[in-house]
C-alpha cells in the first residue's frame, strides 16, 4: 500500500526537521546568557560583559532589550538565561512565589557580595523577611525638570523653580497658554507625563498604598485620595479633554527631539536622572535650557522636602539554570562596585553600591548630582513590592486614568480597589 | 451539531463515490488517509482540551499541584469587572467590526467586478494590504493615526476636519482598530469577488432586458446568490474577531495592555494577561472555555437565523 | 446574439441620426467608465496611502520623522565639512546679519557656530532669545537610504550577531517547513473526505469543521506546557513547525472543496484500470489540483510569516526570533524608531508581495468555496 510509503516519508521528513532544528539549537559549551529588559545601547552592555568573558574563559551573550513577555516562557521552559536583569522589582515576588527564581542568600555568601555596601532603599524591593530574591543593580529617582526659557517668557525667575507644591500650582497656571479657541498651546505641568508618578506624590502626602511593612493594603487611605485629587486639578482646570488631547498628542515621542518638554510645550514635569545623561537631552535637544530640582513639598510639611522614591533595575537568577554556581559567580561580578560604577556612569543611572557612588564621575554633572543627593536624603523612600505588585499596579493604573482623565471621584474607586485586593494580598502572603 | 447544515449547504453537490468492496476495507483506507489529522486531533486538540478543562477547574499557576476549587474560577468571572469590560469590548468589535467589514468588502468586490480597464491592477492594489503582516500593519497604522505627526489627521486637516486622538481616546480606539482591520480586508474581497464571478450572467442579462434597474438586480439577484459566501465570511469573521489579539497586543498604549481606559482590553488580551502576566493559568483556562461556548452559541445562532436568508443553488 | 440574414438591417432613416446615437452611446459609456474609474481610484486611495506613507517614512532622517505637520517628502540636514568632520548647517542671526553657519556644539540653549568658509572664527549664539529663534537648522529634501542597512543591522543581541537578517532567515525556515508539513499532511486527509466513502466519514468531517470554532486560547496553555516543559522544545522552532505536519481544519476544508470539483469519471476510469486509491490521489487528483495547492502554499506562507502569538509563546532568545517578533526591536521603552521600523517593515513585506505576484493567478483560481463546477 502506497499510503504506508507516504506515512514513512512524512515521518522521515519529521525526523529530519527535528534533527535539523535540534542541531541548530544546540548551545555552545561555556556560554552564559544575560538578559536585560531595557537597554537602548546593547553594544555597550555586550562590551561590558565581554570583559567578564575574557577574564573567565567563557562567552557571555547579552540580550537587550528583552521584552517582558519573553521572560515567563524562559523561566518555565528549558532555555533560561543564566542571569536575568529586570527593569523593576514588580514581578520578582510573584516569580518567587511560583518558585521561578532562586533565593540568593547562598549566592551572596559564596560570591562574597557585601550587602552592607548596597543602599537600603533599592534593596528593600528584593527582600521578603530574611529572604533575598533579587539584587538591585542600578537605581532611579525622580525630580522636577523645568524649562528656563519658558520661565523667562512667563515672567518667572528662570533660576528659581517652585519649592512647595502650592508654588508649583501657581507657576503651572502662569506657564499655561490657552489659545482663543480653548485649545492648549503650552502647559505648565502634567502630573502623569510619560507615565504615572503616583508613588512619588503619595509619599509627599505622607503615605503609600501598602502599610510600611507591606503586609496590609492601604489604597483607600487619605494620602492616596489627596494625592489623586491633587493630580486631578491639573486636568480639571483646563478641561479633561483639552489637556488629554494636548498630552496624548505627543504619542511615542519620549526619546525624540519633539518631546513636549524639549520643544517647550510642557514647562515642568517629573522625570528620572537618565535625562541628564548622554543619551537624552544632550543628544536629542542640546539647545534645551533647563534645570532640575527636588520635587516640591507641601507648604505645611517642610519636613518632607527632598522626598524621592528609589526604584531600579534588579538582577535575579532563574530557578531552572543549568549551572547555578556559574550564575552566582557572574552575579557577584555584576554587583561588584567597579562594574556598577562603570555601567551607571556610562548611561547616567544611579549606582546601588555605596562604594561605587564615590566614583567622581557621578559628581561631574551638577544636574545629575541633584539626583545623587536625593538618593542620599533621609526622605528617600522605596517601592514596596508584593506578589500582587503587577496586578495591583495595573488595577491602580485604571483608577488613576479614570480620576485624572475623566474626572471621576477617587473615593469609591479606591474603596473598590481596597475591597478587591485586600483579601487577595492576604491570600498571597499566607 | 448545527455545523452539519452549513457543511451540507456549502456542498450542494453530493456526488460521493460508492466504492469499496467491504466496509472494513474502506474504513481502513479512509483512516489511513486521514491519519495525519486524527493524530493531530488527539495530540493537539483533544489532549490540550482535556488538560485545559482540568486547569479551569483548579487553582493552578505556572507549576505545582492542581487543587480542585469548586468552580471558583467560573464564579470569579461574574464579579470580575475587567472580565465584563473585555467581553463588552470584544462584542463591540464583533457587532460593529464584522458587519462593517463585510459590507465594505462586498462593495469593494462589486467595484472590482466592474468592466473597466486596468481592473487587474486595481485588484492587486486592494488586495495587497491584506498580506502585510499584522505586526507591521499595526505599527504602520499606529504611526498613521498619531494625532500630531500622523498622516490621517493631516489629510483630515486639508478638508478642515480636526481629527480625533484616535488610539489614545477611549471612544475612538476601537473604531481605529476596525479601520485598521478594514485596510487588510483584501482576503474577504477576493472571496466575494470569486463569488460575484459565479453569479449567473444569463440571469442578470435577462433581468436587465426585463427592465430591472442596477439596484434591483443587486438586491434580488446578486446578494441572494452570494449569500452562502456572506454566511461563510460572517462566521469566520466572527470566530476570528472573538479571538482578536495581535493588533491590540502590539498597540498597547502608554498605559499598557488595554489602554486607554481598558477600551482595547479584548477577551483574548485579558486572558493572556491573566495567564502569562499574573500567572493564573486556572482562571485563564476557565476564560478560554467560556469563550468557546460563546463562539459555539453565536455560530449556532447565526446558522439558525441564516436558514431563512441564505440561498443555495442546485 | 444570432443575426438573421433574411431580416433587413435596422437602419434609421437618417445616417446623421445614427451617428448621433452612436456618439451619445459612446459618451455615455465613456462617462460610465470614468465614473467607475473615479470611484475605484478614490476607494483605492485608502489602500494606497498607508503604503506611500510607509515608504516616505522609511526614507526620512531622524530629524524629520516627527516634523509637524508631516511632510510628504523626506527631509534631512544640510551638512558642511570642517576638517573632515560633518556638521549640520544652521541659519543663524548674528550681529552682522543672517548667516549660514555650521553648528559645532550645542548645549543648554547655547550654540557654538563656525563659518565653513572661515572655520577659525567662532560665533556663540543663544538659540532662543525671548520668543525669537536665533538659530534654525536648514533642511532639504533628501532620501536617507542608510535607514535600510541600519534597520537590518539593528538587533537586540550583538553578542551572537542576531539582527534582522537572522530574523529573516528564521522566518524563512519556519515558513518553509510549515508549508511542507501543511501540504504533506492536509492533501491525503482532504482527499479522503472528498472521495473515499468510509463509515463515519461525515461525522468525522463535521468534527473537523467543529475544530474551527475552538478558540486557540483553549489549547494555548496546555500546548505551551506540553512543548515547553514536557517535550523541552522551548526556544526551538519545533513547536511552530511540528503541528503543521498534522492536518488542520481550514486547509482540509479548502482542499476538499477543490478535490470535489475534479470530475469523478476520471477517477472511475482509473479504477477500472486497476489503479489503487493512492495512485488515483497522487497521479490524477494532485496534478489537477495545482491551483489549490498554490493557494494553500500562499495562505500557509502568509500565516507562518505573519504569526505572532506562536513565536511570542515559544521563542525567547533573539537569535531564534522571527521577523514578526523582531520588529519589536524598534519599539524600545517608550520610544519608536519610526524610520527604521518602516524600512524594516518594507523588508518584511516585500517577500510576501513577491510570493503573491508569483502565485497570483493560480491563487485566485484556487479559492473555490462554493464547490461549484464551472
Amino acid at each position: 500500500m502506497k499510503a504506508r510509503k507516504f506515512l514513512l516519508v512524512v515521518s522521515l521528513v519529521l525526523l529530519m526537521a527535528i534533527t535539523f532544528t535540534a542541531c541548530g539549537a544546540k548551545p555552545e559549551e561555556d556560554v552564559l546568557n544575560v538578559w536585560i529588559t531595557w537597554g537602548d545601547n546593547p553594544a555597550q552592555l555586550q562590551a561590558l560583559f565581554d570583559r567578564y568573558g575574557e577574564a573567565n574563559g567563557v562567552k557571555v551573550v547579552v540580550s537587550a532589550p528583552v521584552e517582558e513577555d519573553q521572560i515567563l516562557p524562559a523561566l518555565t521552559g528549558s532555555a533560561p538565561p543564566d542571569v536575568l536583569i529586570l527593569s523593576g522589582g514588580d514581578l520578582v515576588k510573584s516569580y518567587a512565589q511560583e518558585g521561578l527564581v532562586v533565593e540568593l542568600s547562598e549566592a551572596i555568601d559564596t560570591g562574597g557580595i557585601d550587602l552592607a555596601d548596597i543602599y537600603d532603599a533599592p534593596l528593600a524591593q528584593c527582600k521578603q523577611g530574611d529572604d533575598i530574591w533579587c539584587l538591585p543593580w542600578g537605581a532611579d529617582i525622580y525630580a522636577l525638570f523645568w524649562n528656563k526659557d519658558a520661565f523667562e517668557a512667563a515672567g518667572l525667575d528662570p533660576e528659581s523653580p517652585p519649592t512647595t507644591m502650592e508654588e508649583l500650582e501657581a507657576y503651572a497656571e502662569q506657564l499655561t497658554v490657552v489659545g482663543d479657541d480653548g485649545t492648549i498651546e503650552q502647559i505648565g505641568f502634567i502630573p502623569d507625563q510619560a507615565w504615572s508618578h503616583s508613588d512619588l506624590y503619595v509619599r509627599l502626602f505622607g503615605g503609600f498604598w501598602y502599610s510600611d511593612d507591606g503586609t496590609q493594603l492601604a489604597v483607600n487611605s487619605q494620602p492616596m485620595i489627596d494625592m489623586l485629587l491633587w493630580q486631578q486639578q491639573f486636568y480639571d482646570k483646563y478641561g479633561y479633554d483639552e489637556v488629554l488631547a494636548f498630552s496624548t498628542g505627543f504619542g511615542d515621542q519620549y526619546m525624540s527631539p519633539d518631546y513636549p518638554f524639549y520643544t517647550g510645550k510642557l514647562a515642568m514635569y517629573v522625570d528620572g536622572e537618565w535625562q541628564t545623561g548622554p543619551n537624552f537631552i544632550s543628544a536629542l535637544k542640546p539647545e534645551l535650557n533647563y534645570g532640575v530640582a527636588p520635587f516640591p513639598y507641601p507648604a505645611d510639611h517642610p519636613e518632607r522636602a527632598n522626598t524621592g522614591v528609589v526604584q531600579g533595575t534588579v538582577a535575579v537568577i532563574p530557578a531552572n539554570v543549568k549551572d547555578p554556581e556559574a550564575s552566582a559567580k557572574l552575579l557577584a561580578w555584576i554587583m561588584s562596585p567597579e562594574v556598577v560604577a562603570e555601567e551607571m556612569c556610562v548611561n547616567a543611572n544611579l549606582p546601588t553600591s555605596k562604594k561605587a557612588a564615590q566614583d567622581p564621575c557621578f559628581m561631574e554633572n551638577p544636574k545629575f548630582k541633584v539626583f545623587v543627593d536625593l538618593m542620599g536624603s533621609p526622605n528617600a523612600s522605596y517601592i514596596i513590592t508584593t506578589p500582587l505588585s503587577l496586578e495591583l499596579n495595573d488595577a491602580y493604573g485604571l483608577v488613576e486614568e479614570q480620576v485624572l482623565h475623566t474626572g471621576a471621584d477617587p473615593v469609591p474607586l479606591l474603596n473598590q480597589l481596597q475591597e478587591e485586593f485586600a483579601p487577595k494580598l492576604a491570600e498571597a502572603l499566607k | 451539531m448545527r455545523l452539519s447544515s452549513l457543511y451540507s449547504r456549502i456542498n450542494h453537490n453530493h456526488s460521493a463515490p460508492v466504492w469499496g468492496r467491504s466496509r472494513y476495507r474502506s474504513l481502513r483506507l479512509g483512516l489511513l488517509f486521514i491519519a495525519p489529522w486524527l493524530a493531530g486531533f488527539l495530540l493537539f486538540t483533544l489532549y490540550p482540551m482535556g488538560m485545559s478543562l482540568v486547569y479551569s477547574l483548579t487553582e493552578y499557576h505556572t507549576r505545582g499541584p492542581l487543587e480542585w476549587n469548586q468552580f471558583q474560577n467560573f464564579i470569579n468571572m461574574f464579579s470580575d469587572d475587567l472580565f465584563w469590560t473585555a467581553l463588552k469590548n470584544t462584542l463591540y468589535m464583533v457587532v460593529f467590526g464584522v458587519p462593517i467589514t463585510l459590507i465594505t468588502s462586498f462593495a469593494c468586490a462589486i467595484l472590482l467586478n466592474l468592466k473597466v480597464k486596468g481592473q487587474s491592477i486595481y485588484r492587486v492594489i486592494y488586495f495587497l494590504p491584506s498580506i502585510v503582516p499584522a505586526v507591521a500593519s499595526t505599527l504602520l497604522w499606529l504611526w498613521i493615526l498619531n494625532p500630531q505627526a500622523g498622516v490621517m489627521n493631516t489629510l483630515l486637516g486639508y478638508i478642515g476636519i480636526k481629527g480625533p486622538n484616535w488610539l489614545n481616546n477611549p471612544a475612538w480606539s476601537k473604531p481605529s482598530l476596525i479601520l485598521l482591520g478594514m485596510w487588510g480586508m483584501g482576503g474577504t474581497i477576493v472571496i466575494y469577488l470569486s463569488g460575484l464571478q459565479d453569479v449567473s450572467k444569463n440571469l442578470l442579462e435577462a433581468a436587465e432586458l426585463d427592465g430591472a434597474s442596477w439596484f434591483q438586480r443587486l438586491r434580488h439577484i446578486t446578494i441572494p446568490m452570494v449569500s452562502p459566501i456572506t454566511l461563510f465570511n460572517l462566521i469566520t469573521g466572527m470566530i476570528g474577531m472573538f479571538q482578536y489579539f495581535t493588533q491590540a497586543y502590539i498597540f498597547r498604549g502608554t498605559g499598557g495592555l488595554g489602554s486607554p481606559l481598558s477600551s482595547t482590553l479584548f477577551y483574548s488580551v485579558y486572558l493572556y494577561q491573566q495567564g502569562f502576566q499574573y500567572l493564573d493559568f486556572g482562571y485563564a483556562s476557565a476564560m478560554a472555555w467560556v469563550l468557546f461556548f460563546i463562539i459555539l452559541g453565536c455560530t449556532v445562532l447565526i446558522l439558525k437565523i441564516s436558514n431563512r436568508y441564505t440561498y443555495y443553488a442546485g | 446574439m444570432q443575426t438573421n440574414p433574411t431580416h433587413p438591417p435596422l437602419y434609421t432613416d437618417d445616417e446623421a441620426e445614427r451617428q448621433r446615437r452612436l456618439r451619445s452611446k459612446r459618451i455615455r459609456g465613456w462617462l460610465k467608465a470614468s465614473a467607475s474609474h473615479a470611484v475605484i481610484n478614490f476607494v483605492g486611495l485608502f489602500f494606497v496611502i498607508p503604503f506611500v506613507w510607509m515608504v516616505v517614512t522609511a526614507f526620512k532622517s531622524n530629524q524629520d520623522v516627527f516634523h509637524t505637520p508631516p511632510r510628504w517628502l523626506p527631509y534631512d540636514y544640510v551638512y558642511a565639512a570642517i576638517d573632515g568632520q560633518r556638521y549640520p548647517l544652521y541659519r543663524v542671526q548674528t550681529a552682522d546679519g543672517e548667516k549660514e553657519l555650521a553648528a559645532l556644539k550645542i548645549d543648554s540653549g547655547v550654540g557654538i557656530f563656525a563659518d565653513p568658509a572661515n572655520p577659525s572664527e567662532l560665533y556663540e549664539v543663544k538659540i532662543q532669545e525671548g520668543g525669537l529663534v536665533m538659530a534654525e537648522a536648514i533642511m532639504h529634501v533628501s532620501f536617507r537610504w542608510q535607514n535600510f542597512p541600519d534597520a537590518m543591522q539593528r538587533g537586540s543581541r550583538p553578542g551572537v550577531g542576531a539582527n534582522f537578517w537572522v530574523y529573516f532567515k528564521n522566518s524563512l525556515i519556519i515558513a518553509g517547513f510549515t508549508i511542507i508539513g501543511t501540504l504533506l499532511a492536509n492533501t491525503p486527509v482532504a482527499y479522503a473526505f472528498a472521495r473515499i466513502k468510509f463509515p463515519g466519514r461525515d461525522v468525522l468531517f463535521i468534527l473537523v469543521l467543529a475544530t474551527m470554532m475552538l478558540p486557540y486560547q483553549v489549547t494555548m496553555i496546555p500546548m505551551y506546557k506540553l512543548f515547553n516543559e514536557i517535550l523541552g522544545w522551548g526556544n526551538t522552532f519545533l513547536p511552530l513547525i511540528i503541528p503543521s505536519f498534522f492536518a488542520n481544519a481550514y486547509d482540509v476544508f479548502l482542499l476538499r472543496q477543490f478535490f470535489r470539483t475534479i470530475p469523478e469519471e476520471m477517477c472511475d476510469a482509473a479504477r477500472v484500470d486497476g489503479a489503487s486509491e493512492w495512485q488515483i490521489f497522487t497521479r490524477i487528483v494532485l496534478p489537477l489540483s495545482v491551483p489549490v495547492l498554490a493557494t494553500v502554499t500562499v495562505f500557509t506562507f502568509l500565516w507562518a510569516w505573519n504569526d505572532f502569538t506562536g513565536p511570542l509563546l515559544f521563542l525567547n532568545s533573539p537569535d531564534k526570533f522571527t521577523m514578526a517578533l523582531g520588529l519589536r526591536d524598534f519599539q524600545g521603552q517608550r520610544t519608536m524608531v519610526w524610520n527604521q521600523l518602516m524600512a524594516a517593515s518594507i523588508m518584511f513585506t516585500v517577500p510576501i508581495i513577491i510570493a503573491f505576484f508569483f502565485a497570483q493567478k493560480t491563487f485566485i483560481q484556487g479559492i473555490k468555496l462554493t464547490g461549484s463546477k464551472e
